[in-house]
């Protein structure tokens, strides 16, 4: 799956929104723990540091990366077999202990470049930032020596996570670094997606209240569906409302016409239409407005539409950005409106079935006109 | 010659609030073919509520109309208008044309009504309404139009169906004298030219001198029937 969110993939995160993010940090049993519940694929742990500067010494560039992330590349390139896919399928036989697998986007830093910052078997200072309370200054810097296994291909944002933007090292090297047990995040591979809600809901209980977050695609989904189905659920009602009183104003203009018309609708009587025939006439004309009515409400439908997803779009802009989760790929969001035939014509199919509905009561009530009193109405 | 219409012992009465008005108190008559039958009598005489049954617009509360025979009292809505746009031809005191329509799309009107061709439909217009004397104005609406052409325009389109029988409510009611007699006079002659019964009902003795019989109505009942000298040299 290249694109939208991959259902089977839990992320759990240490604290929740509303005890505030707590400093906690997962171990190694935590992952044991959670690959013992029945439905889990697979876990891995990751480790994430911020900025990292990285310096090619082949060809004396340098590149800045969001994220640093620390994996367990076996495990790694097992759950993401879809976006942990190398560049011209040059990929490392075995992760050493120095091995840095670099993302599209690091790789490529904008859109003009051709040539890559740097190709397997490249040699790369990597700068990391540390802090440490003990020491002073308190942050300072260190340089370490990697050796290019692979580059990402492009995948774009599929779920939460662009690898794109990021870098992979061995979690066991960085661990070393910053001399911890501890890391950041778990992925969580189930093997049923439809079971990943009573997955998380097990993971919830292996950890104490409030200490973890579970990122679930399916409820993001399902909540999502829910909002949509309470939008459509009002529009419908509003459309519905709208339809009795635009009905009721067919009736009313058509009453009126027939009204007006009387003295015609006798003549055309008198010379020998059948009252089916008036009938007919005035339902054609409810027709009409139908038609017409259609025509007008679909052009305008469809520039609104287009208008309501502007502004939409404009709104939807990420909160956090620069963190794990939002990388600059994912700062827009464009909705674009679905214009199918089938519903436009159906639209215009029903604008006629309305109107002549609506229109029944006034066409019958000229056909069922008596030809004399017809005539003689003023 | 034959009776193309019988009328036999026709009553008819209105109901205003809770008086009864007898319109039509026993009327009967035949009517030849291609006969020019006047109805004469002053207003409240009962002669357009005769007209009225006569053409299939409403129904008598007793008695019987006959049309070729058989009586159209027992035809259902449909059959009746039916009958009206093929045997029957009308003639209003005001005209009673479209307003929106030009004078070719009223004469038009029966023919398209009776599902007849576009090509067709206005081939016999314009020519009926050469007969009547105005082509010249075919594309002109009724209020462009004199009353004597308006109702020209409405014989016209009385007779585009080529219809037995053609009736006439008061035609030249709303025209001046010269008009009116005029109107009476190309009545006259269509009914010779194209040998169509011809039944005007009007309260003017000079209108209904044109006639060849003149039936004298009043109060509801039949008080005369009068051969003029025309009919008479027949």
């Amino acid at each position: 799956m290249q694109q939208g969110f991959e259902l089977d993939s839990l992320t759990v995160i240490p604290g929740t929104l509303f005890a505030g993010l707590s400093r906690d940090r997962f171990y190694d049993y935590d992952v044991e723990n959670i690959s013992k519940i029945s439905g889990v694929k697979a876990a891995t742990q990751v480790m994430q540091i911020g900025n990292v500067t990285l310096y090619n010494s082949r060809n004396n560039k340098t590149v800045k990366a969001f994220v640093a992330t620390a994996v367990n590349f076996t495990d790694f390139v097992e759950m993401f077999s879809d976006r942990f896919v190398f560049e011209n399928d040059v990929h490392p036989t075995e992760y050493e202990n120095d091995t840095i697998v670099i993302g599209h986007k690091v790789n490529y830093p904008t859109e003009d470049d051709i040539i890559p910052f740097a190709v397997a078997n490249d040699t790369i200072i990597l700068t990391l930032g540390v802090f440490n309370q003990t020491h002073f200054p308190p942050y300072y810097e260190l340089n370490y020596s990697f050796t290019v296994g692979g580059t990402l291909q492009k995948k774009g944002t599929p779920g939460i996570t662009n690898f794109d933007y990021w870098i992979f090292l061995p979690l066991e090297t960085v661990r070393d670094i910053y001399d911890t047990l501890e890391s950041d995040l778990i992925f969580v591979e189930v093997s049923d997606s439809e079971e990943s809600e009573r997955v998380a809901e097990e993971i919830e209980g292996l950890f104490p209240p409030y200490k973890v977050t579970i990122l679930v695609p399916l409820t993001f989904i399902k909540q999502v569906d829910r909002i949509l189905t309470i939008v459509q659920i009002f529009l419908m009602s509003v459309a519905s409302i709208s339809l009795l009183v635009a009905g009721i104003g067919i009736m009313n203009i058509m009453t009126v016409s027939v009204v007006e018309r009387t003295r015609e609708i006798g003549i055309l009587k008198a010379i020998g239409a059948k009252s089916s025939t008036v009938l007919a006439m005035f339902l054609t004309e409810a027709m009409l407005i139908g038609v017409i009515g259609g025509l007008i409400g679909i052009s305008t439908g469809y520039g609104l539409s287009y208008a309501l997803a502007y502004m939409l779009s404009s709104f939807m802009q990420p909160q956090h950005q620069g963190t794990a989760f939002q990388t600059p790929e994912t700062q827009k969001m464009t909705i674009t409106p679905v214009f199918s035939p089938e519903w436009t014509a159906l639209a215009i199919i029903f604008a006629i079935i309305v109107c002549i509905i609506f229109g029944l009561y006034p066409a019958r009530k000229a056909a069922k006109l008596d030809p004399i009193e017809a005539l003689r109405y003023e | 010659m034959t009776a193309i219409l019988g009328v036999r012992k026709v009553r008819k009465s209105y109901r205003m609030g809770k008086v009864i008005i007898p319109a039509l108190r026993g009327v009967s008559f035949d009517l030849e073919e291609s006969e020019f039958l006047a109805i004469f009598g002053p207003s409240g005489s009962g002669k357009s509520t005769l007209l009225h049954l006569m053409g299939g617009l409403d129904r008598p509360d007793e008695g019987e109309i006959l049309i070729d025979g058989s009586n159209i009292l027992e035809l259902d809505d449909d059959r009746l208008a039916e009958l009206r746009l093929t045997r029957i031809g009308f003639v209003f005191q005001f005209f009673n044309l479209l307003p929106k329509l030009t004078a070719l799309r009223n004469v038009e009107l029966p023919l398209t009504i009776a599902g007849i061709s576009e090509k067709e439909t206005l081939q016999k217009s314009r020519e009926i309404l050469k007969l009547v004397g105005l082509e010249e104005r075919i594309n002109h609406k009724p209020s462009e139009l004199s009353g004597g052409e308006q109702q020209r325009v409405a014989i016209a389109r009385a007779l585009i169906n080529n219809p037995k029988i053609v009736l006439a409510d008061e035609p030249t009611g709303n025209l001046d004298t010269k008009t009116g007699w005029e109107i009476v006079q190309l009545m006259r002659k269509l009914n010779e030219k194209k040998d169509q019964t011809f039944i005007v009902v009007t309260h003017d003795p000079n209108i209904a001198e044109a006639a060849d019989r003149i039936i004298h109505l009043k109060d509801g009942v039949i008080e005369g029937i009068k051969e003029t000298p025309r009919r008479k040299k027949q």
